[in-house]
């Protein structure tokens, strides 16, 4: 036999008919062709032995009628029903809480705090103050809550809103003091407009740089002052004209203590500063010229004020 | 797992499998032990298997699991007889004209061929036999097999040497 019918796969390709037109003429003058040509031919006519398949069919059928029953698939969810219902109410909660997340801060006795807001407008707040805001959709609804006292250096853009249970300071783009403590309210405007509506009163009040107003006797009462910046960013609390207890309020802050004011005529007024450094020299720079003489309860921080005459 | 996807469990799918592929099953098996009885049995467990399993086997890999499952229960068979194949008469029909010593020489010569067959080793039988009696390509056959196309033509040409040699000059 030709050595090249011995090939790998020349008869299997003799066999399908792929053999090319050359290689079967050479194949087909070959002696061995006619052997091949002959077990081919003749092996094609060979049969396999009968094989009733129908009987085996019923047999079949038969045994797998016996239990279709048992052997039918149960359909198991990936994904139980009772989960799209869970992830539903997931979803609900998390668009729920990214809504209402708010950022929240808060200065403690003495403590001082630097905030960038999400459009880096800027706000320090003063000891002992809260303020808190909405995170999510900033930009376009400038609106926070301020308890407290704190500096804002606002960015350009939308309103920026202050809300304080007092009233609520509007802006579009400026530098501004607020102070909501109970029941009193002060703004004081350093650069830009700031419109200061009041709850209490109904009313609203535009301020320039260099005005400041403030709530006293549920009336506004307007002043002027020369400051870029609050002094209390630096150190110092300054004061013009400001109610007396509005001051040792602002005192207790500072220096966490308490004062007793029972015996002092609270309708008195003070204009001056005092420094957030030392205890002592604030207290007398505040009692002196207001004429109180004070003692000291270390214990408890308590501050017994109680005036001259 | 789209829902268009035919079950293997439903009734009509499973007997659509069985005409499709119960012959080339029993001849495959055939070819490869020469026993009738064994071959109709391993052609019955492999679908019986089939419907045990029916839900974890896909309607398109139904076939490949029964060649295997087939070819599995053969080799855990340990007795091989020699194949008989019948053949078709064929020829009767159409060569009138030819001479009884013809005849009888071709009869002689198909019977060499059978023997020749059922010597064959039985890789090359199975593959020699699905290829000229059931007409199956070798893709089919290797499917079937389990094995690479390429060594399915390759056993298909040494089938065909093998025959060749038993011959010798004719």
């Amino acid at each position: 036999m030709e050595k090249y019918i011995k090939e790998d796969d020349f008869l299997a390709r003799w066999i399908s008919g792929e053999l090319s037109t050359e290689e079967l003429k050479k194949f087909e003058n070959s002696k061995d062709y006619t052997v091949l040509k002959r077990i081919n031919d003749a092996s094609q006519t060979l049969k396999a032995p009968t094989f009733n398949n129908q009987a085996l069919l019923n047999k079949l059928r038969e045994q797998t009628s016996a239990k279709p029953q048992t052997s039918k698939t149960r359909v198991i969810k990936l994904i139980p029903n009772w989960a799209y219902a869970a992830a539903a109410v997931m979803i609900a909660f998390g668009v729920f809480y990214v809504m209402n997340m708010q950022s929240n801060f808060n200065t403690g006795f003495s403590e001082q705090l630097a905030v960038v807001l999400p459009d880096n407008s800027e706000v320090k707040l003063n000891a002992n103050s809260h303020l808190n805001y909405k995170t999510l959709n900033w930009r376009s609804d400038r609106k926070l809550e301020l308890e407290g006292e704190a500096f804002f250096d606002v960015e350009k853009g939308k309103t920026f809103k202050v809300i304080t249970n007092e009233g609520v300071v509007e802006v579009l783009g400026t530098e501004f003091n607020v102070i909501s403590r109970n029941t009193y309210f002060e703004v004081q405007c350093m650069e830009g407009k700031v419109r200061v509506t009041s709850n209490t009163l109904h009313k609203n009040v535009v301020l320039l740089p260099g005005e400041a107003v403030r709530i006293v006797n549920n009336n506004f009462e307007e002043w002027n002052f020369e400051l870029n910046e609050p002094n209390w960013l630096v150190g110092e609390s300054t004061f013009y004209n400001a109610p007396i207890l509005q001051v040792l309020q602002a005192l207790e802050n500072q220096f966490e203590i308490t004062f007793d004011t029972s015996n002092i005529d609270s309708n008195k007024r003070f204009t001056g500063a005092f420094t957030h450094k030392d205890l002592s020299l604030a207290i007398k720079t505040v009692s002196t010229p207001m004429n109180l003489s004070y003692s000291l309860d270390k214990e408890e921080r308590i501050i017994r004020l109680s005036s001259k005459e | 797992m789209s829902s268009e996807t035919k079950s293997v469990c439903e009734q009509e799918t499973y007997e659509y499998l069985y005409n499709a592929h119960s012959q080339t099953l029993y001849n495959y098996i055939y070819y490869k032990c020469g026993d009738k009885q064994q071959a109709e049995d391993t052609v019955q467990d492999a679908f019986v298997k089939l419907w045990n399993n029916c839900s974890k086997v896909f309607f398109e890999k139904a076939k490949s699991f029964l060649y295997t499952v087939a070819r599995n229960i053969f080799l855990n068979e340990v007795a091989h007889k020699k194949i008989v194949l019948e053949h078709q008469n064929t020829l009767s029909n159409r060569t009138t004209n030819e001479t009884p010593l013809f005849l009888l020489e071709e009869q002689e010569f198909m019977q060499q061929l059978k023997d020749a067959i059922a010597n064959l080793p039985e890789k090359q039988r199975e593959v020699f036999l699905l290829s000229r009696i059931d007409k199956k390509k070798y893709s089919e056959i290797a499917e079937i097999t389990g094995v690479s196309i390429k060594a399915v033509e390759k056993r298909m040409s040494l089938a065909l040497v093998t025959l060749r040699k038993q011959f010798g000059k004719i």
